[in-house]
């Protein structure tokens, strides 16, 4: 039999009985809705709550080169300065990036300041986005290819009276190597990230001009600054792992520093990992409430399917009888009654989709969270909700297919 | 119409096998751990263009040699041939082709689907084997003028009078062209009247070429055909040639219409 002659009568055989199917549609409409609802419910809270674990820590990894089994060392502790301003450039435009921040020491012997001289061993050379996350007591970020400095609270109580923004620091790094700077900002303590504790006194330069190491770039052949560390910050906690991955391959694969480091020497991208694993459970949580309520939703859906088509080949076995005895063979009428709960499951498909997705607005905006879409989750759905039909159906109708005409013919 | 072939083929026996032949048939199955014997040791051959009478009491083995005839059902022993082929060893889905394109099924209960109109149902048969839509149609436009029901093609069965019903599904059973219809009790839900009307339709059948298996419990029912194989538990009692035919459609055809009913429905 033609594919388009079952519809035809299933369409039929469905309209027949329109409160009975309009129920098992609302059935299926209600379980297909239920699970787009708390998947769009469920991806604006999985937002909402992954903001609230991370807090104000950024979603940043740091890069270095150190020896074998360095890894979960303390970072800069035996690293060698391999990534070039290519390299950051680079890796500043993988997908999901927001910021790459390279890092370097620039050794200083002393810093003066009113007559006033402190032995001081180095200072963080650093690119301005290394201040996006920070907060500060006064002033702010510093320019690149400025004489600017900033310093943290702990290091301007060094001084006496303390260093304030617009003052000027002196930094000496050898016996006539001196330059002046002027402090444009002031570090809040214990404001930092999670890396690089910043309660012990700090000071931070521009790269440009204070960072002199560099290096001939094997890539583009110029001469170029290269750093030990590189801060890479993720666009959202969720892409962190994958950024990481991301910058993991680039450096293998492409980066001046794969030729740049000793040999011996390995990369090491490490992130915040007790704070992504927690973000990671938090997603794996969601996940499975989400998955759990599909499954429940569409089983519901599915019993539905199944209850209502065995009661219509129960109610219809003389109808089965009929055709088998004009010549219907037992694939014609698998097909038909398939084709028929392929039909209630596709409605209540749609129709649950379009529900869903006005339950899961409403949801979000009461809840006042900010409206996450999962489409993927959506075709999931329908798809499923078609399979679902399939399924429900396949046991009414192979029921059906097996009819005795005999038996069936006798019945009133 | 092949009716008239049938007629030509009916008229040189020799030529062609006949429409059903049944050789050595037995049914049994077991009921509750009794092996219930439904029939014995059959053997009966129907001619093209022939019209048999099937009677006997109720356990006689009338539904079940019905059943076997019609393809519905399997023998235990014998072998049952339709139209010269062998149908005895064919699975459900072979059973169903020969159903579709060789047996026309008319029931005392009409069994029309409900839901379909009377030109959809006599084309329902027609659906099963693939045939397109408007030829499926128009055949059953054709059949249903045939039996006299020109202006009811698009009423439903419950719209339609137990007489009309039992027209459909005798346009029906016609759909395919089958080499034999069988028809069980077809009078027995109408009343007197209307049976005889019923009868009427047989006979142009009969008359046209097309072979029936009748099977009644009515004397005067069976009386209709041409001879009548009389079942007694299971088995052949006697057949009886019936020398005297009763004509029903005899009225019918002195009103000058060959092979139409009167245009009067007299169907309740």
């Amino acid at each position: 039999m033609e594919l388009r002659e079952s519809v035809q009568l299933s369409l039929r055989a469905i309209r027949e009985h329109g409160l009975r199917s309009a129920l098992t549609v609302v059935g299926i409409t209600i379980g297909i809705a239920a699970v787009i609802t708390f998947v769009t419910l469920g991806a604006s809270l999985q937002a909402e709550v992954v903001g609230e674990v991370a807090g104000d820590a950024p979603p940043e990894m740091q890069a270095t080169v150190g020896p074998e089994g360095q890894e979960g060392g303390p970072p800069g502790a035996s690293t060698v300065p391999a990534f070039t301003e290519r390299d950051v450039e680079e890796i500043r435009s993988l997908p999901n990036v927001g910021r790459a921040i390279p890092q370097g020491t620039v050794q200083i012997a002393t810093l003066q300041h009113g007559g006033r001289s402190i032995a001081w061993e180095s200072a963080t050379a650093t690119s301005p986005g290394f201040f996006a996350d920070r907060q500060f007591a006064s002033g702010g970020r510093f320019e690149q290819g400025t004489d600017e400095v900033v310093i943290n609270e702990q290091a301007a109580s060094l001084f006496d009276p303390e260093l304030e923004v617009n003052d000027t620091l002196v930094l000496q790094s050898g016996a006539n190597s001196t330059r002046e700077a002027t402090v444009v900002g002031i570090l809040e303590d214990g404001g930092g990230g999670p890396f690089g504790d910043i309660s012990i006194p700090q000071v931070y330069v521009p790269t440009d001009p204070f960072y002199q190491t560099t290096v001939e770039s094997p890539a583009t052949g110029e001469r170029q600054r290269v750093y030990p560390t590189l801060t890479v910050v993720a666009s959202d906690y969720e892409s962190v792992p994958s950024v990481q991955s991301d910058v993991q391959a680039y450096l293998r694969d492409d980066s001046d520093a794969r030729s740049l480091k000793p040999d011996e020497y390995e990369f090491s991208v490490q992130t915040n990992e007790e704070l992504v694993e927690q973000i990671r459970e938090v997603i794996g949580t969601f996940t499975g409430f989400v998955a759990g309520i599909a499954v429940i939703s569409l089983i519901v859906g599915a019993v539905g399917i199944a209850n209502i088509m065995l009661v219509s080949v129960t109610e219809r076995t003389r109808e089965i009888g009929i055709m088998k005895a004009v010549g219907a063979r037992r694939r014609d009428v698998l097909q038909l009654f398939l084709v028929e709960s392929v039909v209630l499951g596709l409605a209540g498909a749609v129709l649950g989709t379009a529900v869903g997705l006005a339950g899961g607005y409403v949801a979000t905006d009461y809840l006042d969270l900010s409206l996450t879409f999962a489409p993927e989750w959506f075709a999931a759905a329908v798809v499923v909700g078609v399979g679902v039909g399939v399924l429900a159906g396949l046991y009414p109708a192979w029921n059906a297919a097996r009819v005795d005409p005999i038996e069936a013919l006798r019945r009133e | 119409m092949t009716g008239h072939t049938d007629a030509a083929d009916a008229d040189a026996p020799g030529t062609a096998p006949p429409a059903v032949s049944l050789s050595g048939v037995g049914k049994r199955y077991e009921r509750g751990g009794e092996v219930v014997r439904a029939l014995d040791d059959v053997s009966l051959d129907l001619p093209r263009g022939s019209y048999t009478a099937v009677m006997g009491p109720s356990g006689s083995g009338k539904s079940t040699l019905m059943n076997l005839v019609g393809c519905l059902d399997t023998p235990s022993a014998g072998t049952v041939l339709i139209d010269g082929e062998d149908v005895t060893e064919l699975g459900d889905d072979g059973r169903a082709r020969i159903r579709g394109q060789k047996v026309g099924f008319v029931f005392q209960t009409f069994n029309l689907m409900p839901r379909l109109t009377a030109r959809e149902n006599v084309a329902l048969p027609l659906v099963f084997r693939g045939v397109d839509r408007a030829d499926r149609l128009e055949r059953a436009d054709e059949l249903l003028a045939r039996v006299g029901l020109a202006d009811r093609t698009d009423h439903r069965p419950n719209e339609l009078s137990g007489g009309q019903r039992q027209r459909v599904a005798i346009a029906r059973a016609l759909a395919n062209d089958p080499a034999i219809v069988l028809a069980d009790e077809p009078t027995g839900n109408l009343d007197a009247e209307t049976g005889r009307r019923i009868l009427g339709e047989f006979e142009r059948l009969h008359e046209a070429g097309t072979t029936v298996l009748l099977v009644s419990h009515e004397r005067h029912v069976a009386e209709h055909a041409e001879r009548i194989v009389h079942l007694r538990d299971g088995e052949i009692e006697g057949i009886e040639q019936i020398e005297e035919r009763r004509r029903a459609a005899v009225a019918d055809a002195a009103d000058g219409a060959e092979n139409k009913p009167s245009g009067v429905d007299g169907d309740r």
